[in-house]
């Protein structure tokens, strides 16, 4: 009853900030779009980090560490760099294109840069299909804490979360998603930090962390060191695991972070919270969790789903119960701040770009707002489906593996458009569009044929960004080279007016 | 990028970064994550695993590579 009543509580607070930004927002398409371009370095940085710092950093980071090792944190390295990537070399360019010419999602500034609707319908729906099932596995997340902690079935956890959800982005918006993450994230890293140095305490309190690698030292030393006890992560899947984190700029809910900066100073100092508070602290504390203390602490886990739990388990079998309730209000914490954005990034690219763009060009601004809310709840309905599948017994993929290999490798496929028409003059609507389909095509057909045992044939068995993001940058680059140059006053939109205004903008 | 690259102190920025990638790359290939042939897993200071000390270096590096290019450099200051 307890919980209920302190779980309940937390949800009043996230309802009543929602209804405070509907109450104070402008009501245009804009302010709740993209929070009217207001938000200033410390927002944004709450905003981006635990918009990125999902459940997955409770479940599916540690859980992997605690089963193959620790050669699973060249992603978290590969990511921090792929953040600072997006804020240092593309960030300036988008927010200033994006403020010159209004434009409210990354999709519309790429048609408009490559002059295409196609275009724009092809990186929608690419977007759009691999970003719905990833808001999905938020709630599934928070279900199976609800589920270790309460024993109530997984779809209460998960329908609880997507209630909230829906409440916090329909009334609030981008402006209101942005500063819950800063109370959402607060939460979250006291839960993860705090749980951390308790366990500590209570189980290796002769010698802490160093304890407990001594212990696994002992016991199973290939788990501190690569290749892991599986043999996993050898040298190449070490290097391809970086190189798929540092694919990190390219995840659509961050892209659209820059687009809502109050200025360009904020690009200046952004990645020095990157570095010092995410590499060099939040990170860290589910390494330790998930490679030191929980398979000292509880050894011989060999289940993905159970390893995906560990850190549950282990604070519910050494914590007292009242601690697991905080706990699991940090793990909802980080599925809501993390789906809430990747929701209003759906919603903004189905309003602005699939309805406005293709349907109704006409719309004015509070059509696309109310079209933009509405789809916030299609887009909840649609994500809940995973939970569903994962109750039914249908399929039950660890949390880690299904952003590593399914998300990131969807999301990537509009890296070379993205980047190319950022940052090379030459590129051109028919090497965007080639190159997008090429990469998407292959990259579906390879996830969805597979052998009888499992390996996925279309993709040589390796990992799904290997072979499909160089085609498609391949592809990008020839075919633009072979058509026509982009016009000059394409040139001067996109690359003179941007350069010029941020020189001079103070 | 394309500011940085129209510059010398923005070229050296963008090698030092790719050179830190390089090097990373190559301490992996080199083992250096990898428990010794024969012995036990490196832990320094009794608990940091390889992979953890090579990538918080790695950040470091990139740490004040940035430091110094966007406090002195960066074209749009």
């Amino acid at each position: 009853m307890v919980d209920l009543i302190v779980l309940g509580a937390f949800s009043l607070i996230i309802v009543a900030m929602a209804a405070y930004g509907y109450r104070i927002s402008a009501k245009t398409a804009e302010d709740y779009m993209l929070g009217g371009r207001t938000i200033g370095l410390v927002v944004m940085f709450f905003f981006v980090l635990f918009a990125i710092s999902s459940s997955w950093t409770f479940y599916g980071f540690p859980g992997h560490l605690y089963l193959h090792g620790p050669g699973y944190v060249f992603f978290i390295w590969g990511s921090v760099a792929g953040f600072a990537i997006l804020y240092m070399f593309l960030g300036p360019r988008l927010w200033a294109l994006a403020k010159i010419n209004r434009f409210l999602s990354p999709v519309e500034a790429l048609a408009e840069r490559y002059q295409s609707k196609a275009l724009r319908v092809i990186l929608a729906v690419t977007m759009l299909a691999f970003i719905i099932p990833y808001v999905g596995v938020q709630p599934l997340g928070v279900g199976r804490g609800f589920e270790a902690l309460t024993g109530m079935p997984l779809w209460v956890g998960a329908t609880y979360t997507a209630v909230l959800l829906v409440i916090l982005v329909i009334l609030g918006g981008m402006r209101i998603v942005a500063w819950v993450n800063i109370f959402l994230g607060t939460v979250y890293v006291t839960a993860l930090l705090g749980s951390l140095f308790w366990v500590i305490a209570v189980v290796f309190p002769d010698g802490g962390v160093v304890q407990a690698a001594q212990q696994i030292l002992a016991s199973e030393p290939a788990k501190l060191s690569t290749p892991g006890p599986q043999g996993t992560y050898t040298s190449v899947l070490v290097i391809g695991t970086f190189v798929v984190g540092l694919l990190a700029f390219s995840w659509p809910h961050v892209v659209i972070g820059a687009m809502t900066a109050r200025d360009k100073t904020l690009f200046k100092w952004f990645p020095l919270l990157i570095f010092v508070f995410g590499g060099l602290f939040f990170y860290i504390i589910p390494f330790v969790w998930g490679s030191i203390v929980a398979p000292a602490a509880l050894p011989g886990v060999t289940d993905p789903a159970e390893a995906d739990r560990i850190v549950q388990t282990v604070i519910q079998t050494f914590l007292p119960r009242w601690f697991g309730v905080f706990v699991l209000m940090g793990v909802i914490a980080a599925a809501v701040s993390t789906a809430a954005v990747q929701l209003m990034t759906s919603s903004i690219i189905v309003a602005r770009d699939v309805i406005q763009g293709v349907f109704k060009p006409d719309a004015s601004d509070q059509d696309i707002t109310l079209w933009a809310r509405l789809s916030v709840i299609a887009i909840v309905v649609l994500s809940l489906s995973v939970t569903v599948v994962v109750s039914l017994g249908l399929g039950d993929e660890a949390m880690a593996l299904y952003l590593t290999d399914v998300s990131v490798p969807g999301f990537a496929q509009w890296a070379p458009a993205l980047v190319g028409g950022l940052l090379w003059k030459r590129g051109t609507r028919q090497g965007a569009i080639a190159g997008t389909l090429a990469g998407v095509i292959w990259l579906v057909l390879g996830l969805l044929v597979t052998n009888e045992a499992g390996a996925r044939i279309l993709l040589l068995d390796l990992h799904p960004v290997i072979l499909t993001l160089p085609l498609n940058a391949i592809v990008y680059v020839v075919v633009s080279l072979l058509t026509e140059r982009p016009s000059d006053e394409i040139e001067d939109v996109f690359f003179t007016e941007v350069d010029d205004f941020l020189r001079s903008e103070r | 990028m394309r500011e940085m690259l129209g510059h010398t102190p923005g070229r050296i920025y963008l090698l030092v970064l790719l050179l830190s990638i390089v090097l990373m790359a190559v301490a992996v290939f080199m083992g250096a994550t990898d428990a010794p042939a024969e012995g036990e897993a490196i832990l320094v200071f009794g608990w940091m695993t390889m992979p953890l000390v090579i990538g918080v270096l790695f950040v470091i590096v990139w740490l004040i590579a940035y430091l110094i290019y966007f406090i002195k450099y960066w074209p749009y200051r």
